[in-house]
């Protein structure tokens, strides 16, 4: 009786009825009259129009001339059903701002439902309902208007042949195959880069891999366009001089259709009524400036009508389909046509998928894409209250993570919330729990420090190990963001504070020590904590992740930096070549980057910011790496270009500090990670940290620590 | 700036012994007690002028803990200088480890790298822990040109830097090096001698890439 409910659910629309009668005479007017022959004909294979609704319609820019209208159709055959729209042919009239090519390419030929993952259903203030249709490849047609209505029934339809559920995090969103985890479904089907693999199959299983039921099912209304142009439209000549640009460019845009397919599977998954979204709308403009002084391209002149548009999926897809189609000869007037769309910003999609941009129309490998989805403003202390319950408990903290992914922390909630971040506090522990805890740690805190504070000088003579361990500490807490008000000037008691924490952590964690490295490590963290026992407790809980950084063998860091040149191998594969010939392939370049989490490359406030997003592991747990890649794929150019060596690119990556654009690389990283999906968690062994060790016995094998 | 060669240089020594004070009053003339410490490695560049010719001298100021030996030893690579630094003032912790270091670098950078051995911080005087004659001594053993210098008044430091890169000028002179190839941290610039790489690096205003 489910069924039945749902379909009541579905009549408390205000067009469901009219539409449903609708639905019956149209179904009727078919059979009947307009395509009479055809259900004749395809009958006899067993085919049926099951749905048939007009004047679905696509909006491929803002411009309403360039709008594709046609029949949008589910067809049943043996025990499967279709799904179609097929555009209408151009009227004789029609100012023919739409080529029958733009038609050819958005046809949707007979896709079995089967290969639907999900609909997601718009229903916009203004305007017709629209769906977008997710494949289980990840991909997803442009959104389809009905200008006649038609959607719950369509919904309806479909419900009767498929097992369709609604979501549980979205009552927009209907399931068609409900998998476990759509977006990791999604990005293990997805390739990875390399232009000439994009080139040969990565749109083909969209139209190509549908085998039409019926032929006769096309046709009809586009005249014989067919699937031939998807199959064999790749003519890269291999002798063909421009080819090699033109693989630039199709490399560039395999990341961005990659991207597009999942943001359109993300833009299921997201919640539409988020928080922040609303903040995204008030302020279009937050995502419109051009990063051009960052992107390594001052030189380059830019386009005066350098845009950065928010497109919709569908946009994306368009330029992706578009580009794939054509010759290089055609690629200008198709960046033209790119260039030209940004005004178009659908509400719903644009804030959800982010940003890219196109610099300089004349130069296809000066093209640069900054995408992922729009940084937050921090999140403050009012909206924090919001995921605390009655009692103090973070009560989904998932989303808290999120909303930090995103944006970050204000100052003043850091000492907060980063003890959750970092795994001093469970999310479900409440206040008062949390409270009586820090009493608890704080004697236990002073225990540990007492076990060095008690060590007499004529002990001291006779132990080495602590001597040097305090000699280095002495010499390390001196030379430790002393430039920061915090920490300078003589006798600044933050100093002492920061030795004897870490002098009590060498205690707590003998077989560790002390390191350099680590100083930098616990300085923010006295910073935002202020207090002793919690700053401890806090660094020991990152050090249960970052210890493996400092071990004597430098096993913590080997590992990363070997997970870094696969991750690269895998997103940049010109640039993993570049390394491998050069020589660069211990990634040593990315050295401190990745022992101090950035610590050295922005100012303390940003740094702070990076750091609160990395802790989340929201989109990995080693996102810090997605980042290194983003750092390194934006200036791969002209590491290539003036063919670095080991020595220059050491250089040049060092002198990089304080020249990265935080937000930007942000957003370039989490478009990387998603990108890279299940392949990229692939390449990172498990263990990795700041992954857990799989074996907690195991994490400081004994080492001697004397500095000979 | 033009130069007739630029050489690589690498300063190698135990943490806090003033590897990279004695870089910043080489490069910047002043002593600062307040930095952060290295972590990997920095680098510092400066002109100097050998028998009338303008030399660039590009240096490698690397972390000293031992736990970063691994990657230190990557940093040797075409270095055509070293500078091996000690603390006066700490016996048994610097001078004592100065063996070990020298065993990397032998083993990791070229043979023919020029390596100055360093006595730093003899503003120190009345806390010196090795006297100037073991610092002599052990040079002497190991074949390094030896001084004491100090970070924080300068003494020495222009010409420990600048008679390492006289002791390599001369190698070239001598015919030592094959100055075309890179691997012994000198390339040639405008000015030099002609070789195959003459010119490359040469100046901030060559023209865009060559696209070889
Ligand atoms: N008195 C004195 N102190 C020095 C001298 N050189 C360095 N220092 C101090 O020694 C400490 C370590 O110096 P630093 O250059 O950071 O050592 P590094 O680890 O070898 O790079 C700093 O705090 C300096 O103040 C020197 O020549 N004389
Ligand atoms: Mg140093």
């Amino acid at each position: 009786m489910q069924e039945s409910a749902e379909l009541h659910d579905l009549s408390d629309d205000s067009d469901y009825a009219a539409s449903q009668q609708q639905q019956q005479q149209e179904l009727r007017s078919v059979v009947r009259t307009d395509s009479g022959k055809k259900i004749v004909e395809s009958e006899s294979e067993g085919a049926e129009v099951v749905f048939l609704k007009d004047n679905v319609t696509i909006h491929p820019t803002q411009f309403a001339s360039e709008r594709i209208s046609g029949r949008l159709r589910l067809i049943k055959q043996a025990s499967s059903l279709f799904m179609t729209w097929i555009p209408y042919k151009e009227r004789a009239d029609s100012v023919g701002a739409v080529t029958e090519k733009d038609r050819n390419l958005y046809t949707i030929r007979a896709v079995p439902v089967t290969d639907i993952r999900s609909i997601r259903r718009h229903t916009p203030t203004f305007g017709w309902q629209y769906l977008i249709i997710v494949l289980s490849s990840g991909l997803a047609f442009p959104p389809l208007y009905f200008y006649n209505g038609g959607v719950r029934e369509f919904l309806a339809t479909l419900k009767q042949h498929v097992f369709l559920v609604r979501s549980a995090d979205d009552v927009n969103v209907f399931l068609v195959n409900d998998f476990q985890d759509p977006l990791q479904k999604s990005l293990s089907s997805l390739e990875l880069p390399g232009a000439v693999s994009i080139a040969n199959s990565s749109s083909t299983p969209t139209f190509a891999n549908s085998v039409p039921p019926n032929e006769n099912f096309e046709g009809a209304d586009v005249g014989t366009s067919s699937t031939s142009q998807y199959g064999g439209r790749h003519g890269l000549k291999v002798n063909d001089p421009a080819r090699d640009l033109s693989i630039q460019v199709l490399e560039k845009f395999s990341l961005v259709t990659k991207f597009a397919r999942l943001t359109t599977s993300n833009i299921l998954r997201e919640i539409q009524n988020d928080g922040f979204l609303a903040n995204d709308r008030k302020k279009p403009s937050q995502s419109l400036p051009v990063n051009n002084h960052e992107t390594g391209l001052d030189e380059v002149q830019s386009v005066p009508d350098t845009i950065s548009v928010t497109p919709d999926p569908l946009e994306i897809f368009i330029v992706w389909t578009s580009i794939e189609g054509l010759s290089d000869a055609e690629l200008c007037p198709v960046k033209q046509k790119a260039l030209c769309r940004k005004e178009n910003q659908g509400e719903e999609a644009a804030t959800r998928v982010g940003t890219f941009e196109l610099v300089d129309c004349k130069e296809f490998d000066k093209i640069t894409l900054v995408w992922g989805q729009p940084r937050q403003p921090p999140l403050g202390s009012e909206e924090w209250a919001t995921f605390l319950d009655a009692e103090g408990r973070v009560t989904d903290s998932k989303a808290l993570r999120k909303r930090i992914f995103y944006g970050g922390l204000e100052q003043q909630i850091r000492n907060e919330v980063w003890k959750f971040l970092l795994g001093y506090h469970e999310y479900d522990s409440t206040g008062a729990e949390r409270e009586y805890l820090a009493s608890v740690k704080k004697v236990e805190y002073e225990t540990l420090k007492y076990q060095w504070q008690s060590v007499s000088p004529a002990q001291s003579r006779r132990f080495t190990k602590f001597r040097e361990r305090k000699g280095l500490i002495d010499k390390d807490v001196v030379r430790t963001d002393r430039s920061s008000s915090f920490y300078d000037g003589d006798d600044n008691p933050n100093v002492i504070l920061l030795r004897d924490i870490l002098l009590t952590y060498s205690f707590y964690n003998f077989d560790l020590g002390y390191c350099q490295g680590m100083s930098d490590l616990l300085s923010p963290i006295l910073y935002v904590m202020k207090d002793e026992s919690e700053s401890f407790w806090c660094f020991v809980a990152l050090m249960e992740r970052l210890g493996p950084n400092f071990n004597r063998d430098q096993n913590g860091m080997h590992s990363q930096l070997f997970a870094l040149s696969k991750l690269v191998e895998l997103l940049d594969s010109p640039l993993h070549n570049y390394f491998r010939q050069n020589d660069c392939l211990n990634y040593f370049f990315c050295f401190r980057w990745v022992l101090i989490q950035f610590k050295r490359e922005f100012d303390f406030e940003k740094m702070m910011r990076l750091w609160e997003v990395l802790w989340t592991h929201y989109q990995s747990e080693h996102f810090h790496l997605y980042v290194c890649v983003a750092i390194l794929k934006k200036h791969g150019k002209k590491i290539m270009g003036e063919e670095m060596d080991f020595d220059t690119l050491l250089k040049f990556i060092n002198e990089l500090s304080g020249q990265i654009d935080l937000d930007a690389t942000l957003r370039d990283a989490e478009a990387l990670c998603i990108c890279a999906g299940e392949n990229g968690e692939a390449c990172i062994p498990p263990g990795t940290p700041p992954s857990l060790p799989v074996e907690a016995d195991l994490l400081y094998p004994l080492q001697d620590d004397t500095d000979t | 700036m033009s130069y007739a060669y630029l050489f690589k240089y690498i300063i190698i020594g135990d943490t806090g012994v003033g590897k990279s004070c004695l870089l910043l009053q080489f490069t910047d003339k002043r002593f600062q007690p307040v930095h952060d410490l290295t972590i990997g490695v920095e680098f510092g560049a400066r002109m100097i002028t050998i028998d009338n010719k303008p030399i660039k001298l590009q240096i490698w100021d690397t972390a000293g803990q031992e736990s970063f030996r691994s990657i230190t030893r990557s940093y040797y690579r075409g270095a055509a200088g070293a500078l091996l630094v000690y603390d006066i003032t700490r016996q048994r912790e610097t001078f004592n480890h100065l063996a070990s270091w020298l065993e990397d670098a032998r083993q990791h950078a070229n043979a023919n790298m020029t390596i100055m051995l360093i006595g730093n911080k003899c503003d120190l005087a009345h806390r010196r822990a090795v006297s100037t004659e073991e610092g002599e001594q052990f040079a002497k053993e190991h074949g390094l040109i030896f001084m004491e210098a100090s970070a924080k008044t300068a003494q020495n430091v222009e010409e420990a830097f600048i008679s390492t890169a006289a002791t390599i000028y001369k190698k070239i002179q001598d015919g030592v090096f094959d100055v075309s190839n890179e691997s012994y941290g000198i390339k040639v610039g405008y000015g030099g001698i002609p070789g195959p790489s003459g010119g490359r690096d040469g100046s901030a205003s060559q023209a865009g890439g060559c696209c070889s």
